[in-house]
């Protein structure tokens, strides 16, 4: 095959993972890769409360896991890549916690870096996770945002 | 019902598919072959005597997947636009997961493709493992999606998984209890859960005025009007883990699954 063989992996889990989670598994032993952009998405202390005291993040098994892939395939259709990795952490989260975490690899970085951008903006806006947060004022299920839609909607507007 | 590859007479026959439209199709195929711990160990060692056993299989069912038409009768020959192959190799379980996907613009579909692809591959991961293993088995392979063309998409019906619930740690699981009678799961995820106070819920089919997710809501809506929250614009609805809304059609035995804009990232 002409074309560079699909090389998606998504991991949804319960377990911590570090800042740095995914580098070596994304380079193995490739010499090829030119650009690794990652993003590394935390849980914060003020959201629609000023004291978040931590947070529980529900999903829908199975859905959440292939509409992940799918994402990550229509990245990899939209730029040349060479690696995409998505990890999303479920269950209770404490603030300062890495709560998501996307590397993409490509030859050139603006491949990268763009396709690293719309993965973020598609999982927030498509991806089935909800998020509860925690306050000393009690709990209550976040909403959504214009922002986020209207972020995700720039990808459908123009061409990269 | 009736099959395309006979004709009236009931004799084999080639569909002729030169008046179809050209559409994006996709197929998504899956197995596993069942081996001894210890087999499975020196896979993930690479100490098999053959070398390196997954890369192997995994050209071999791409290759698979061209020659499809030479190894099926019927089968037209397709210029596939991608092919993959992956593998899982689950220590747990003690195999050793396969699963295919194929795509292209095309007139018929690629699931054959796909199937081949995931059978070859599984072959080859035997071959490649026999001389220190000959119980292997090989086994479940099946289409698991398939998209594109005038019959509409197909999805297999997830295996039940655990839903991770707001309550308890990453626990609470509910699943939807079998009927003998036709019959939808209903399934209510986050916020809407909670204002609709149940996880799970079994309609059956004849309840339904209309066998589409509006005549499921108005099902529900008969039944409790809690659930009128489900009109609100903001509910959101996925058939079997498809994004589906109010026309998507319902059959026995779907999961249909009612949750709020999502949150996640």
């Amino acid at each position: 095959m002409a074309d560079a063989v699909l090389d998606i992996a998504v991991e949804v889990q319960a377990a911590p993972f570090s800042m740095d989670y995914g580098y070596e598994a994304t380079l193995q032993q490739r010499t090829d890769i030119g650009a690794i952009v990652s993003f590394t998405g935390l849980v914060r202390d003020f959201n629609e409360t000023p004291d978040v005291t931590g947070l529980t993040l529900e999903h829908y098994p199975g859905m959440t896991e292939r509409t992940l892939a799918a994402i990550g395939e229509q990245a990899w259709e939209r730029w040349s890549l060479q690696a995409v990795r998505i990890i999303h952490r479920v269950g209770h989260l404490s603030p300062g916690d890495p709560i998501v975490r996307v590397l993409v690899a490509s030859a050139h970085r603006r491949d990268a870096f763009n396709a690293c951008d719309f993965i973020m903006d598609y999982l927030k806006t498509q991806a089935p996770f909800w998020k509860k947060e925690h306050s000393r004022e009690g709990a209550y299920w976040v909403k959504e945002r214009d922002s986020d839609q209207q972020d995700a909607d720039r990808w459908s507007s123009s061409e990269p | 019902m009736q099959l395309t590859h006979l004709n009236t007479h009931g004799e084999a026959n080639m569909v002729d598919v030169g008046d179809k439209h050209e559409t994006r199709r996709e197929a998504v195929a899956s197995g596993r072959i069942v081996m001894h711990p210890e087999t499975l160990q020196l896979l993930s060692d690479g100490a098999l005597p053959k070398g390196d056993v997954l890369a192997t299989a995994r050209i071999a069912g791409i290759q698979a997947a061209k020659r499809t038409h030479e190894l099926i009768p019927l089968c037209h020959a397709l210029a596939l636009s991608k092919v993959s192959v992956d593998f899982d190799v689950d220590h747990a379980n003690g195999w050793v997961n396969v699963s295919a996907l194929c795509r292209l613009n095309g007139r018929t579909g690629v699931e054959m493709e796909a199937l081949t692809a995931v059978s070859v591959a599984c072959l080859t991961l035997y071959d490649m493992c026999k001389a220190v293993d000959k119980e292997m088995r090989i086994e479940a392979v099946q289409l698991d999606s398939k998209r594109g063309g005038v019959r509409g998409d197909y999805q297999r019906a997830p295996t039940a998984a655990p839903i991770v619930t707001g309550e308890g740690a990453t626990g609470e699981v509910r699943l939807g209890e079998r009927s003998v009678s036709p019959c939808v799961r209903v399934k209510f995820l986050a916020e809407l859960r909670e204002r609709v106070g149940q996880s799970d819920v079994t309609i059956p089919l004849d309840k339904l005025p209309s066998r589409d997710v509006a005549g499921l809501k108005a099902a529900l809506a008969e039944r409790d009007t809690r659930f009128s929250v489900l009109s609100d614009q903001r509910a959101l609805c996925a058939i079997n883990q498809v994004m589906a809304n109010d026309t998507s059609r319902i059959t026995d035995e779907d999961e249909v699954a009612f949750f709020p804009p999502v949150t996640g990232g």
